[in-house]
């Protein structure tokens, strides 16, 4: 443990001198480089256009659009309902696509199940090409493969970009296992499918659902960028309104507005799905976990009397028969109920073999061959990817700052009272549950910003995420060093200061780094609707085949970018761990 | 092997195993014949696991070579080697059921060596297979826990199960590794019975390590103590009661013998055990 200078004894200099731990090499180069990216971060800040002057134009813009726009209005009943049942439809067919592909691809990139050190590799491959790889030019690279309209497009670039989080996420809960169960299998002649189907998979199947559920709910949040690509629903229509200036605002307004319910209405059903279907505990992580939470709080955990057959004259013949318990019964409705709606999304997706354009199929995935920097030189890359970083690094900082503020306050250690803890954590709530491209794209549009707009949008839906990861993270430290603190007459702040924080350092920057991680990719594809970077070039070249090879080129930039940001972070958590 | 005799069923030749640096175990020579019940004494990091996991051709030898049911373990193709392992059933101290399956699921996967493919979930498998899995449940006395989730039956419960999974695999041998290090004494006391009654019915060959002087020695046919990885005792249990066996402790605690040295550590361990 910690060794915390009580020691009144007489060998307490000769103690201290032993004790200090002499600052490893890779402390000094972790914290070097964390001053970098920090002061990278500050730096972005301040090239990033916040004057007076720039705000009040933007605020002139957005009052001479709202002005001018129709009044916020939404699409007839029929047509909305066509609209959220093929955007719906897009992103749960795409989403189990990539869940299930997800599976074969963790089992190679997880280390205790991979058949050989190069099939892991693979394995760890295909998730961090198909992570980088945006949806959005997926679908516009592939549309020309298909009639115009069709959504294949949709499914397979949500299909195909998922399968990065989705596998990396199951293949870490595949190293977490307890291998125990495995290696019994193992012991009593199990082959290597039977070990993973019948040892393995049944431990991870929660987080492999929680897991598709919470991409489920990106992929919804995210859904709406794809209209860019020319793929039917809401977002399609929504940037159709969008170029309708100005009047088209208003009612392009009211599909943000409806994407917005849209995405609070499934994920209370998508949480409900996970507690009822799993058991899982609700963790207030969002809007529909904390309902759950509410709801379910006072009734009773999963009966295990009612699975217990009765005792008296049991026989082998009459336990063949499991009984219909309540715990079965809901378990068994609630797969239904998973069962139903995925077949539903593929229904509503209206995925249509005839709209495939077979004699494109092969040109198509051939033009990308080979990568070319075409008519741009390296310069102008480097400017726009030096663009990408800044945004993403001036939202982190922006997130961080803020979060570090509402984080604390809404943990229940932490936070002074109760009423000031519940009015954090709403605040954290509201902020998480409006999707930022969402967010960016009104943004952008409206007040005509590009870059500013889009750090504001990444900042702000970044406070939501980070500042729950703080909050929980600060709740989940142990108690013992607060209350030996607190036991020496210690003040609320100095508990905090002193046994709190430095407890919660090192999730503190795992969390501030994966935010960074999930920035760079979304200022990527924030590049689409005019933020500029990297992402704009992307949408230059994914459009016309005569240009794929420059979109395989900046894919290429765009992972050796994620990697070495992916890589530093590795590094400094391992370092600070 | 010209130590093998018609009636041996594990004949181990000069076993020896290296993790890495680590020497696990030194030229270890044991040959057990059909039926009997031995049980191997040591401390933890003595070498037990490591060879009980050699008989179940989990680990292979470094030197030395490990024959079991006629088959030297070495010289196996990955299928033969599974249908070994199938008929050489294993029981571990954390009992190591999955938590998330039902109990008769749970049992099921004893049987997984005499199917093709994997199974996901109870009815994927055969309705005889699901009976015989009952069976078991009911030979242990669980029957009426079998649609329980794993997680929800108490340490010595789910060793009963675990017991039902071994005997779901038709075993000739029964493997056990400190099958109660993690059990209270009421449940150890049921435990062992049951392992030694369900060995006498079945005729099963038994080797079980253990670290209680005591528990061995009202319970097994014969003795093997392993120290540092070398066998350093190997006598029948016959005649050896316990007030002799304390005699001995007695006798040769005061001395430098290696008995006592392991007397001393198997005591050591014991208040470790109790400890943790």
């Amino acid at each position: 443990m910690t060794a915390t200078a009580v020691d009144t004894h007489p060998e307490d200099a000769r103690q201290a001198e032993v004790r200090r731990p002499r600052i490893s090499t890779n402390k000094i180069i972790a914290s070097i480089l964390l001053v970098a990216m920090t002061g990278f971060a500050i730096w972005s800040l301040t090239r990033i256009d916040f004057s007076p002057h720039n705000f009040q134009l933007s605020v002139q813009n957005l009052q001479k659009t709202i002005a001018q726009m129709d009044p916020i209005s939404f699409p007839s009943t029929p047509d909305l309902v066509y609209l959220i049942s093929v955007t719906l439809g897009v992103v749960i067919a795409g989403t189990v696509v990539a869940a299930v592909i997800s599976i074969p691809v963790a089992y190679l990139a997880a280390s205790n199940t991979t058949p050989a050190r190069w099939t892991r590799i693979i394995g760890r491959a295909i998730g961090v090409i198909t992570r980088a790889v945006p949806d959005v030019i997926l679908a516009m690279a592939v549309s020309l493969m298909f009639a115009l309209g069709a959504t294949w497009p949709g499914v397979i670039a949500i299909g195909f970009h998922s399968i990065g989080m989705i596998s990396k996420l199951f293949a870490d809960a595949v190293e977490q296992i307890d291998e125990g169960p495995r290696i019994a299998i193992r012991a009593a002649g199990g082959s290597k499918p039977q070990e993973f189907w019948s040892g393995v998979f049944p431990q991870v199947f929660p987080s492999w659902v929680a897991t598709a559920l919470h991409r489920f709910d990106i992929n919804l949040r995210g859904s709406v960028i794809l209209g860019y690509a020319g793929v039917g629903g809401l977002g399609y229509r929504m940037n159709l309104d969008f170029q309708r200036f100005p009047e088209g605002f208003g009612p392009a307004l009211g599909i943000a507005i409806v994407i917005f319910l849209l995405c609070v209405v499934t994920e209370i059903i998508a949480s409900t799905i996970r507690v009822m279907l799993l058991g899982a505990t609700p963790t207030r992580r969002t809007l529909g976990e904390t309902m759950m939470r509410r709801l379910r709080r006072g009734s009773r955990p999963r009966d295990v009397v009612a699975d217990t057959l009765a005792q008296a004259d049991l026989t082998v013949e009459k336990a063949m028969h499991r009984p219909w318990s309540r715990g079965r019964i809901s378990t068994t409705a609630w797969a239904w109920v998973g069962v139903l709606v995925v077949i539903g999304g593929f229904v509503m997706s209206r995925l249509d073999p005839k709209q495939i354009t077979w004699k494109y199929v092969w040109s198509t995935m051939q033009s990308f061959w080979p990568p070319s920097l075409g008519s741009y030189d390296v310069g102008t890359y480097v400017t726009a990817i030096e663009q990408t970083l800044q945004i993403a690094f001036a939202a982190a900082l922006l997130t961080f700052v803020f979060s570090l503020i509402f984080g604390p306050l809404a943990a229940r250690n932490v936070a002074p009272n109760r009423w000031v803890r519940n009015v954090s954590r709403v605040f954290l709530v509201i902020f998480r549950g409006v999707p930022e491209l969402v967010l960016a794209i009104v943004l952008i549009i409206i007040t005509g910003l590009g870059p500013e707009a889009g750090v504001l949008a990444l900042a702000f839906g970044g406070i939501g995420l980070l500042g729950k990861l703080i909050a929980d993270s600060f709740e989940e430290v142990n108690a013992g060093p607060e209350q030996a603190v607190r036991a020496t007459g210690a003040g609320r702040l100095q508990v905090f200061s002193s046994a709190t924080l430095p407890q919660g350092l090192p999730s503190l920057l795992g969390n501030t780094l994966y935010l960074l991680d999930t920035n760079i990719r979304s200022a990527t594809v924030l590049g689409i609707v005019g933020a500029g970077g990297i992402g704009y070039y992307l949408t230059l070249a994914a459009g016309l085949t005569a240009t794929h090879p420059i979109v395989t080129a900046i894919i290429a930039m765009v992972i050796v970018m994620v990697l070495v940001v992916e890589g530093l972070s590795n590094y400094l958590r391992r370092v600070f761990k | 092997m010209n130590r093998t005799t018609t009636s041996s069923i594990i004949t181990i030749t000069d076993l020896t195993k290296d993790f890495g640096e680590t020497r696990a175990l030194r030229a270890v020579n044991l040959t057990v014949t059909r039926g009997e019940v031995v049980v191997l004494l040591g401390l933890s990091g003595s070498g037990k696991s490591t060879l009980l996991r050699h008989i179940d051709g989990l680990e292979m030898p470094t030197e030395g070579d490990v024959t079991v049911l006629g088959q030297s373990v070495r010289s196996l193709r990955p299928t033969a080697l599974r249908s070994l392992r199938g008929r050489v059933a294993m029981i571990f101290q954390q009992f190591e059921l999955v938590p998330s399956l039902t109990v008769v699921e749970n049992v099921l996967t004893g049987a997984l060596a005499r199917v093709r493919g994997p199974r996901l979930g109870l009815s994927t498998w055969p309705k005889n297979l699901k009976q015989e899995a009952l069976t078991h449940l009911d030979r242990v006395g669980l029957l009426h826990r079998a649609y329980n989730r794993a997680d929800q039956l108490s340490g010595g419960q789910q060793q009963r199960v675990a017991i039902a999974r071994a005997l779901m695999q038709n075993p000739e041998v029964l493997l056990a590794d400190e099958p109660v290090a993690s059990l209270d004494p009421e449940s150890s006391d049921v435990v062992m019975n049951l392992i030694r009654e369900i060995a006498a019915e079945r005729g099963l060959t038994v080797v079980c390590s253990l670290h209680q002087v005591d528990l061995a020695l009202g319970w097994s046919d014969r003795i093997v103590g392993l120290r540092h990885g070398e066998v350093v005792l190997d006598t029948p249990t016959t005649g050896l009661s316990r007030d002799r066996a304390m005699e001995i402790y007695g006798h040769v605690s005061v001395s430098t013998s290696e008995f006592a040295a392991i007397e001393s550590e198997l005591s050591v361990a014991g208040a470790v055990g109790a400890g943790s």
